[in-house]
């Protein structure tokens, strides 16, 4: 029974690929003269599945990535919506397992963190391939912040996107002073019941934000760095329950329930019903306002303790069978013209991938002369208090942690 | 060719595809549930994922509160559509209008409604404006609580809205075409009304009664939507929290989330089976 239900879903998978030039094997590509492969990619499509919540991002990829791909290469780029990037490499995953080895739905992942290790962990990227894309030169590869995801390394299996740091937004009409760092956000929180709560973990943002208080329970960063350590994510975690658990009653809701997605906390903001949102993308406080979900008395800001910044990256499965024109996508994302597009403030206002300084003069002059939105912390001003991720082993540790003793 | 054997053969591409994309994920997911999951490493099958998720308290008391969502959802939707059916089959003015507008949510989608009752109740809705407006409550926290609660009222509010035309319409249709010929002979042989009702119409409208309350119990048991938009974080309904364990990023959580979603799938076949012999008794009457 179960070879015969194989064959016959390889079958129904891959029969439409058959179509087309079928770019399926990787080994074939690397190296290969770029023209080549754009010729291999021309007419066909390429399958992106990203997380889909943000309309700006979503009309910038589908419309302004979308539009180059296919004015310049005859390329259609179906963008696939998730509201979790796991389910993509489930997908992946799926397929692996029913022996899809050249015929996968998705061809390319907007990922980093856990998934990205989750990836590697079983096999699910084609690497090696990023010499090979003509844009590769504007990446730095020998800072360590890129060639790391969350302290995995990259090893030539995904290409960097945008870079992003944490930050809080209030409402200045609301909020007086915000608490500038850990320990006052707790002070405030003990002041002003019921006005602060978050996502909870796993929820990305949320997970992050209980992050910042691990650090800051463990007296900083320093001594998580590396790989994971029980008995010191042990000390660390002890202290991060207590404070987390002491708040609780001050929260929306008097902590009875949490907000379950970003969106959910964004929601609430918006509402008045808590006083501080945040995100790990602070182009998106702008985006609220422009597009009228905050008033334009939000601000954002980072935190004198530090907030913890990342890079994102795009992968393509081992299994993709339009890796030509995957390989075309993800180049023309490097471009200077589309990360400088992606920066403007009214289109998303994203902190480039690549180094700005290697582009071309004239997109350096552009890239000069973007107006931030107020509403949006100034990149640099964030930087000079950045810390770093944590390896994924912490970072899921804290996840689990905090489900079986805070969130339950 | 018989006339069995030529059916058989009609209906084969249907079959075919329930057959291959239902029991083959059913099989998958028995397979991973039971740990056998070659692709990373798993090749020897054991009940360790039943052993966990039942020992667990979180399944547990997840599984009580999914309970108690479909229990009070299917009696509360039976209990105002039989009742609405009663009044909707009397003759009246504007009798058409209330029908038509008692069937028109059936055309509106789960998540719409969701979506609907998250802006008219949540705390910061439009019924907590009007109590701000009409200085009731000072801040959004005043307003009750109906939105993510631990009690789950908006999962039941949505589900009540949604399912009580489902079931009305099946049980009015049931009584049209039983007709009030029983009821008048009972009341002519001295029966009051709600005699007539509960001895007379009743027990005829059971079956149907019965068998549409199982499907609505079957899907608000295994539905992911609606709890996932209006639902609490802890405890999250059984097909949240089997759903989140499958994106949980470590792979080995996999066969936990399907043991749970083997369990959900249990509960429906119970449920399918209580309604095949409800829908026999009605069939055999």
């Amino acid at each position: 029974m179960r070879p015969t239900a194989i064959a016959l879903l390889t079958l129904s998978l891959s029969s439409p690929a058959l179509v087309l030039a079928d770019t399926s094997d990787g080994s074939a590509l690397i190296g290969q003269d770029w023209d080549t492969i754009v010729e291999m990619a021309r007419g066909g499509e390429v399958n992106w599945f990203m997380w889909g919540g943000s309309d700006t991002i979503n009309r910038y990829v589908s419309d302004y990535v979308g539009g180059v791909l296919m004015d310049d290469y005859g390329i259609t780029l179906n963008r696939i919506g998730l509201t979790d990037t796991t389910e993509a490499i489930n997908i992946v995953l799926g397929e692996k397992e029913a022996g899809v080895t050249d015929a996968g739905a998705v061809d390319m992942i907007w990922i980093n963190g856990e998934n990205f290790r989750t990836m590697k962990q079983a096999d699910l990227a084609w690497c090696g391939y990023t010499e090979t894309l003509p844009n590769n030169v504007l990446i730095d590869w020998t800072n360590p912040a890129i060639a790391n995801d969350f302290g995995v390394p990259v090893d030539g299996c995904e290409v960097p996107w945008n870079r992003a740091q944490f930050a809080f937004a209030y409402d200045t009409a609301r909020t007086e002073t915000p608490p500038r760092s850990i320990p006052e956000l707790l002070d405030w929180i003990k002041a002003n019941p019921g006005q602060f709560t978050y996502p909870a973990p796993p929820d990305f943002n949320g997970a992050v934000f209980v992050r910042h208080v691990f650090y800051h329970a463990a007296g900083g960063v320093e001594g998580l760095l590396g790989d994971f350590d029980q008995a010191r994510y042990d000390a660390a975690a002890a202290a991060t329950w207590d404070i987390l658990n002491e708040i609780e009653p001050l929260l929306w809701r008097e902590g009875a329930t949490y907000p379950t997605s970003i969106t959910q906390l964004n929601g609430l903001f918006a509402n008045q019903e808590v006083a501080f949102t945040f995100d790990y993308d602070p182009s998106q406080f702008g985006l609220g306002v422009q597009s009228g979900q905050y008033p334009e008395t939000v601000m954002s800001y980072g935190l004198t303790d530090g907030t913890i910044g990342n890079t994102n990256y795009t992968i393509i499965p081992f299994n993709s069978p339009n890796k030509a024109a995957a390989l075309v996508l993800q180049n023309v994302l490097l471009s200077a013209e589309a990360q400088l597009e992606k920066a403007l403030p009214e289109v998303w206002g994203t902190v480039p991938g690549i180094e700005v300084d290697r582009t071309p003069a004239e997109i350096q002059a552009a890239f000069a002369g973007i107006e931030r939105h107020p509403s949006v912390v100034d990149p640099a001003e964030l930087a000079q208090n950045a810390l770093p991720e944590l390896q994924a082993g912490w970072i899921s540790a804290i996840e689990q942690g905090w489900i079986e003793n805070v969130g339950r | 060719m018989s006339e069995s054997l030529k059916t058989f053969v009609r209906l084969a591409p249907t079959l075919a595809v329930i057959g291959l994309l239902f029991f083959g994920g059913l099989i998958m997911g028995l397979m991973r549930s039971v740990n056998y999951m070659p692709v990373i490493g798993l090749t020897e099958p054991n009940l360790d994922a039943y052993r966990a998720v039942l020992s667990d308290p979180d399944f547990l008391r997840s599984f009580g509160l999914t309970l108690h969502i479909s229990l009070t959802s299917t009696i509360l939707s039976a209990v105002l559509a039989v009742g609405s059916a009663l009044l909707l089959r009397r003759s009246f003015a504007g009798r058409r209008l209330a029908t038509f507008l008692f069937q028109l949510n059936l055309t509106v989608p789960h998540l719409v409604g969701a979506i609907g009752i998250l802006y008219l109740f949540s705390q910061s809705g439009s019924f907590a404006r009007l109590a701000h407006a009409a200085a009731l409550i000072d801040r959004p926290a005043d307003f009750p609580a109906l939105i993510y609660d631990p009690y789950a009222i908006g999962i039941i509010l949505q589900y009540v809205w949604k399912e009580v035309p489902f079931i009305g319409v099946i049980v009015l249709a049931n009584m049209q075409a039983i007709g009030q010929d029983y009821e008048a002979v009972a009341r002519s042989l001295g029966a009051t009304r709600w005699q007539a009702i509960r001895h007379v119409l009743l027990p005829q409208i059971w079956p149907g009664v019965l068998s549409a309350s199982v499907i609505v119990f079957a899907f608000t048991f295994g539905a992911y939507e609606i709890p996932a938009l209006l639902g609490a974080s802890y405890p999250a309904a059984l097909p949240v929290l089997a759903y989140r364990s499958y994106t949980d990023v470590d792979l080995a959580s996999r066969p936990e989330a399907m043991a749970m979603a083997m369990v959900i799938a249990l509960m429906s076949a119970v449920m399918i089976l209580i309604y095949t012999r409800a829908a026999r008794r009605r069939g055999g009457r």
